[in-house]
């Protein structure tokens, strides 16, 4: 009995101790960076490694954002979910409908293969399909290097939301004289709704911190840039730049601290969906 | 809307997947056939040679391979420790209770850290700490960047291997105790032996997810491109090294960074293959 | 550049017989003079010398610890630590990389023969970064290390680097003097010349030029005269006193009046449908 207790107690340290690194960088991250976060921070962009520099020697603070970083990220993101969501959506629905078809299965193994995929492919990817292509980076092709992350997650997600449907809903919906297309578009999706949606945001909450695919697509940019067609910047590649220039490294830990709160916030909304959605 | 156009609009959609990925790997195979035509297939993925003195330039993946390997095994090696006892402790002690749900939410929220800010927090507070306790000189490494990529893994096995720990059958469990087994030979001889293969399946998985994992170990790996000789030395893994230098490589060497992306990418389907392949038969068990 | 998509390009390297060969006609014009500083981090060391074959050692990694007697032997009176000597470097191909093997090449027969000089080396040990800041962040936050940064991050970073023994058996100092110094010997007119290891009085021995290249026909893509024109006299303001005092203050020297000259000869050579743009 004591071997047991020995276990258990064993058992919950080793446990509680993976709180640690969490608790860890949440902690670092909000103690070098909370002081950061102002007004300035989030509407003007990065200051260039020069007037960085200069500001430094004056023992100034930085002066500037990421307030480019933001618009980018935003951008690529959005136009992303786009074309994500409803691709994502169709595909899960039809490998929901046709669990039993051979060619479904085969999506479904593809759409494992393509969410297992480390991401600085889908960057070289984007880069051969879209860069070399366009001639240039953009914000185009960083979001397409999102959306193709994004979508095997959605898929995911929606097919197995419809899976876990009752049938009894369907089937009811049929008798009363819908066709499956109305079905599914009054009936099912609906009612798969809070599951679809929590997917999403997960998806969301796991390529906006993304950098390595952004690096070879965006690339980035140092001014607040409304167009599609030009290099672009991301708050993860901005954090990445910080970390490779000790003149801007003041930055780098309200641009984490931004991001951090902004995807921890999106997996606990997505989190407490679920369950509600459960109940 | 009728049946058949509804019917035609899902098949489109669903036909995207298998278009994108078999653009992949059409992309990766065309854009890397540069490189292996040059040094030859088994050739390139055995040379260790990284050298770009123009004239004589000499491309070869072993480096990376080897620094990709290590890291990951490593990670996996490191994350044994906390994650069995967390899958342990949602599945199995505090099954459905509130300290469970509290747990499994801190790995959700580990494991929705992106990558970049593990690295920060490996360059800028793990690395000082190693460097002072004289566990590597210069603080990166191959040792460094797999403690880092442990942390990044435990929620993915965790919760996986938790699933399968609660599958085990309670009449199994309650015959064990009602013939006098304490928790611990419960534990031992039922749990581990029914959920073994399950288990064992998360850890493909997640070797599969440490060995693309990039940000992280181009941060803290040391961007060295030779073979590694101990854990504490710099390395590159296959995907640092593209991180590192495909922005700026072009001819010769970029066919190379992208040949070294088809082998990670055959290299992580693979294991992913595996893995699911195991599961599912896990699950049928 | 050599797709004809921008107007001119900034580089620490002058292009290579070859690289000219692929290329319409391009014109090398010297701006102003940076160098490679060899910066390190040392506890309570204010002083360091070093020779080339020493440094070349270093990096080469034969010699391996800081109280290695040819350190102590050119450092009397210094306490060198009984610690391994941790090479940082470049993780990306870069002129900075390209001006310090050089140097070594030319002081090390046996560098020269094993390493060679280029963009990117292969080093044997140590640890990489990406761009000059990042090397000099890295050597700032990693005790006992050595590596080389372009002067430009060194002097703003305020990173202790080493004093160099030049070609003529002087150690000296990189500051705005010592590096202008070293272009005061014979500079071919196309001025595609390496200046390290210079044979001049107070010269610091691994400086170089920093080049812009342009086209000699400015007549492509569809430039108009005018642009060729406002291009010419943004150089020409670069090469002008006004900013070529400016150097300093951004941490690079200014050209020495002899370069300068020489620069304005590459300038009317400049053509626009074969006509000098600047006469």
């Amino acid at each position: 009995m004591a071997k047991d207790k020995l276990m258990l107690w064993g058992i919950c340290l080793l446990a509680a101790l993976t709180a640690v690194p969490l608790l860890a960088i949440l902690g670092e991250v909000l103690l070098r960076g909370y002081h950061q976060l102002s007004w300035a921070f989030f509407t003007e962009p990065t200051p260039t490694a020069y007037k960085a520099m200069k500001a430094i020697e004056a023992g100034e603070p930085i002066p500037g954002g990421i307030a480019n970083g933001i618009v980018g990220t935003m951008i690529m993101l959005g136009m992303a979910v786009i074309v994500a969501v409803p691709l994502g959506i169709l595909c899960g629905a039809f490998l929901a409908e046709n669990s039993k078809n051979r060619f479904a299965q085969f999506v479904s193994y593809l759409t494992d293969l393509l969410q297992g995929t480390p991401s600085v492919i889908i960057g070289i990817i984007t880069y051969i399909w879209v860069v070399v292509p366009m001639k240039g980076y953009s914000a185009i092709a960083g979001s397409v290097a999102l959306c193709i992350m994004m979508v095997p997650l959605i898929v995911r997600s929606t097919e197995e939301t419809l899976k876990i449907l009752p049938a009894s809903l369907k089937e009811a919906g049929l008798a009363l004289g819908g066709n499956k297309a109305r079905v599914m578009m009054r009936v099912q999706l609906p009612a798969a709704f809070g599951g679809i949606f929590t997917g999403i945001l997960l998806a969301v909450s796991r390529v906006i911190g993304e950098t390595a695919p952004l690096m070879f697509t965006a690339l980035g940019c140092s001014l607040i840039r409304f167009s599609v067609d030009k290099p672009i910047s991301a708050v993860p590649l901005l954090i990445w730049e910080f970390f490779n220039d000790p003149n801007l490294q003041e930055l780098i830990w309200g641009a984490s601290l931004f991001l951090l709160l902004f995807v921890l916030a999106l997996n606990l909304t997505a989190k407490y969906l679920a369950k509600r959605w459960n109940q | 809307m009728n049946d058949k156009l509804y019917r035609i609009i899902l098949f489109v959609a669903a036909l995207i997947v298998p278009i994108v990925c078999g653009g992949v790997v059409y992309a990766l195979v065309t854009d890397a056939y540069d490189a292996f035509e040059h040094f030859g297939f088994l050739n390139f993925l055995t040379s260790s040679q990284w050298s770009y003195t123009a004239g004589n330039e000499q491309y070869g993946a072993l480096p990376f391979i080897t620094g990709t390997l290590m890291t990951a095994l490593l990670a996996l090696v490191f994350c044994i420790p906390f994650s069995l006892p967390v899958a342990l402790f949602v599945g199995e002690y505090f099954r459905g209770t509130k300290v469970a749900s509290v747990l499994s939410t801190v790995t959700d929220l580990l494991a929705g850290i992106p990558s970049i800010i593990y690295g920060l927090w490996g360059f800028f507070t793990l690395r000082p700490i190693l460097m002072a306790l004289d566990i590597s000189p210069q603080g990166s490494g191959v040792l460094t960047a797999s403690l880092v990529l442990a942390i990044m893994i435990i929620p993915y096995v965790a919760s996986l291997s938790a699933e399968f720990i609660k599958m085990v059958p309670n009449d199994l469990k309650e015959g064990a105790y009602s013939l006098g087994a304490t928790r611990a030979e419960v534990i031992r001889k039922i749990i581990f032996p029914v959920a073994g293969s399950g288990i064992f399946s998360s850890y493909v998985l997640a070797i599969g997810r440490a060995l693309g994992e990039t940000m992280t170990v181009t941060m803290l790996i040391g961007n060295t491109n030779n073979i590694p000789d101990s854990i504490q030395s710099t390395g590159n893994s296959m995907a640092s090294i593209i991180a590192n230098q495909f922005g700026e490589a072009d001819d010769l060497r970029l066919s190379s960074l992208i040949a070294i992306g088809l082998v990670l990418f055959l290299i992580t389907a693979l294991i992913n293959m595996i893995g699911k392949m195991m599961i599912k038969r896990a699950r049928i068990v | 550049m050599r797709d004809k998509v921008v107007d001119f390009a900034g580089s620490d390297a002058f292009l290579t017989d070859k690289e000219m060969a692929e290329m319409e006609p391009v014109v090398h014009v010297p701006t102003c003079m940076g160098a490679v500083v060899v910066a390190y981090n040392l506890d309570g060391v204010k002083e360091l010398k070093l020779t080339g074959e020493v440094v070349a050692d270093i990096f080469a990694g034969k010699i391996r610890m800081w109280n290695d007697e040819r350190l102590t032997a050119l450092n009397p009176g210094v306490a060198l630590p009984a610690e391994a000597i941790i090479p940082v470097f470049r993780s990306d191909g870069s002129g900075t990389t390209f001006i310090f093997t050089d140097y070594l090449a030319k002081v090390s027969p046996m560098w020269k023969e094993k390493f060679g000089a280029g963009k990117s080396v292969n080093f044997p040990s140590g640890q990489a970064a990406k761009g000059n800041p990042g090397v000099a962040g890295v050597i700032s936050q990693t005790k006992n290390s050595i590596g080389y940064v372009g002067s430009e991050y060194a002097f703003a970073q305020k990173i202790p680097y080493a004093i160099i023994q030049n070609a003529r058996g002087e150690f000296v100092l990189p500051t705005a003097e010592s590096i202008s110094a070293a272009a005061a010997g014979t500079i071919p007119a196309d001025t595609r010349t390496s200046i390290t290891n210079a044979d001049a009085a107070g010269a610091y021995p691994i400086s170089a030029f920093t080049w812009i290249i342009i086209y000699k026909e400015q007549n492509y893509s569809g430039r108009s005269k005018e642009q060729a024109e406002a291009t010419l006299d943004l150089l020409q303001y670069i090469l002008s006193d006004e900013v070529q005092n400016i150097t300093s203050e951004v941490h690079y020297a200014p050209l020495p009046a002899k370069a300068k000259e020489l620069s304005m000869e590459n300038l009317k050579a400049v053509t626009y449908d074969g006509v000098a743009i600047l006469q």
